[in-house]
């Protein structure tokens, strides 16, 4: 089994309609895999908006360069 | 009716921030509801556990796959337990981890093995995130899920894992820690090496730190005493892991028995009012399930209202056992609360 490193994330993300887990995994799987996150704090903007505090653990892409053939 | 308990680990909760302490919540909450779903960190105390047949005991991970639909579990009545042990530990404390097996298998009747032993150190580290919540990583993971592959390669249903954690005993946040405040320093590394292995192996797992043990505390919060009674923290991840469900894919094709339990069936889900923004809950909360949400003060301050949510508050587990008996018999909650507002007809 091939598997990247375990990668802390800490994310600011705008919140938008709809499902709140959807956009959370969403954001997170830029950075790789979502292994444990949670929303840690919420910023209310001045108009109305949220601002999410995400941390999380992620399992990195494995660089291909240095992947097994 | 079934009924979610979640309390986050690492981020300092009053009631389960330390040794297992939301323990009698739980038993309480599994009397009213009949069938508690929830994870080790509200079960595990380290040497002291309590095994009630109505509490189903799911790792945090698959506990968020649960509730987001991508697992049944299925109850069982034994699960045969390998173990997982770091190569970095040393040759004394592993054998007491050892004797620890061995005792739960003489004293309790638990179905554990085989043994696998990594084949480097795993190497953990603790850290902060931002939140002040605990975190903390390995760096050989790799290794963790060798091990875990020839655990089930051999038979192991569900994989309870050791690995060695950094000693600190001079530091303060583990004696403010002992003294009943701050954080579990270790709590999020643990979650870290859990979630890694029951979501590629697709087993029930549950993690127990080794540890030096650390000099007498006069002045020990009895909230962490748990994990000064003995050498290790296994005994309690051993015994939860003995009778914890199976995890059955949710597409996976229906097997004969017993039918599992999914997230349909369950009823409501309970977790502190200030940390509501983790995977489970919020997964509960877009199905529809009903959120009670407990006064248990943590670190955290994301709250129905910060995210948005409908929920029903509670000021102790206590209120919560009642809540959660109310709905199981059809009372709606709204119902108990004074004043009660009449019914205003839309136009």
């Amino acid at each position: 089994m091939s598997l990247g490193e375990l990668l802390p994330v800490l994310l600011q993300l705008e919140r938008r309609p709809g499902s709140l887990r959807a956009q959370v995994e969403s954001a997170l799987l830029r950075f790789g895999e979502p292994l444990r996150w949670a929303i840690t704090a919420v910023d209310q903007s001045a108009d109305g908006g949220s601002l999410l505090q995400i941390e999380a653990v992620v399992i990195g892409a494995i660089d291909p360069m240095c992947s097994e053939a | 009716m079934p009924t979610l308990l979640v309390i986050p680990t690492g981020i300092g909760c009053a009631v389960g921030g330390f040794a297992g302490d939301a323990l009698p919540a739980a038993r309480l909450l599994a009397a009213a509801s009949g069938c508690l779903i929830t994870h080790p960190n509200v079960m595990n105390g380290a040497a002291l556990y309590w095994s009630d047949p109505r509490i189903h005991y799911v790792e945090g991970s698959s506990l968020d796959r649960f509730a987001a639909g991508d697992l049944f579990l299925q109850p069982v009545r034994q699960q045969r337990v390998g173990l997982l042990l770091d190569a970095g530990i040393e040759p004394e404390l592993r054998q007491r981890h050892l004797q620890v097996a061995d005792g739960c298998r003489a004293t309790l009747g638990l179905n554990i093995g085989p043994v696998v032993t990594t084949d480097v150190p795993l190497e953990v580290s603790l850290s902060l995130g931002a939140s002040g919540v605990s975190w903390g990583q390995l760096r050989r993971p790799d290794a963790l899920l060798r091990a875990g592959e020839q655990l089930k390669a051999a038979g192991a249903t569900a994989i309870a894992v050791v690995a060695r954690f950094p000693d600190d005993p001079e530091s303060e946040a583990l004696a403010a820690y002992r003294q009943g405040s701050g954080v579990d320093a270790l709590a999020g590394a643990e979650a870290v090496i859990s979630h890694l292995l029951s979501r590629e192996l697709g087993l029930p797992c549950a993690h127990a730190p080794a540890l030096s043990p650390l000099p007498l505390d006069p002045d020990l919060d009895p909230r962490a005493a748990g994990e000064e009674l003995g050498f290790t923290f296994l005994p309690c991840v051993l015994v939860g892991l003995s009778r914890a469900p199976s995890l059955l894919p949710a597409d996976a094709p229906a097997s004969a028995g017993a039918s599992p339990l999914a997230i349909d069936a369950v009823g409501a889900v309970i977790a502190p009012a200030a940390a509501l923004g983790g995977a489970a809950v919020l997964a509960c909360a877009e199905r529809g399930i009903p959120v009670i949400a407990v006064d248990n003060p943590c670190l955290l301050n994301v709250t129905a209202e910060a995210l948005g949510l409908e929920v029903i508050p509670a000021v102790s587990y206590s209120e919560a056992a009642g809540l959660v008996l109310a709905l199981r018999e059809g009372i709606a909650p709204a119902a108990l609360r004074r004043p009660l507002p009449p019914l205003s007809s839309r136009p």
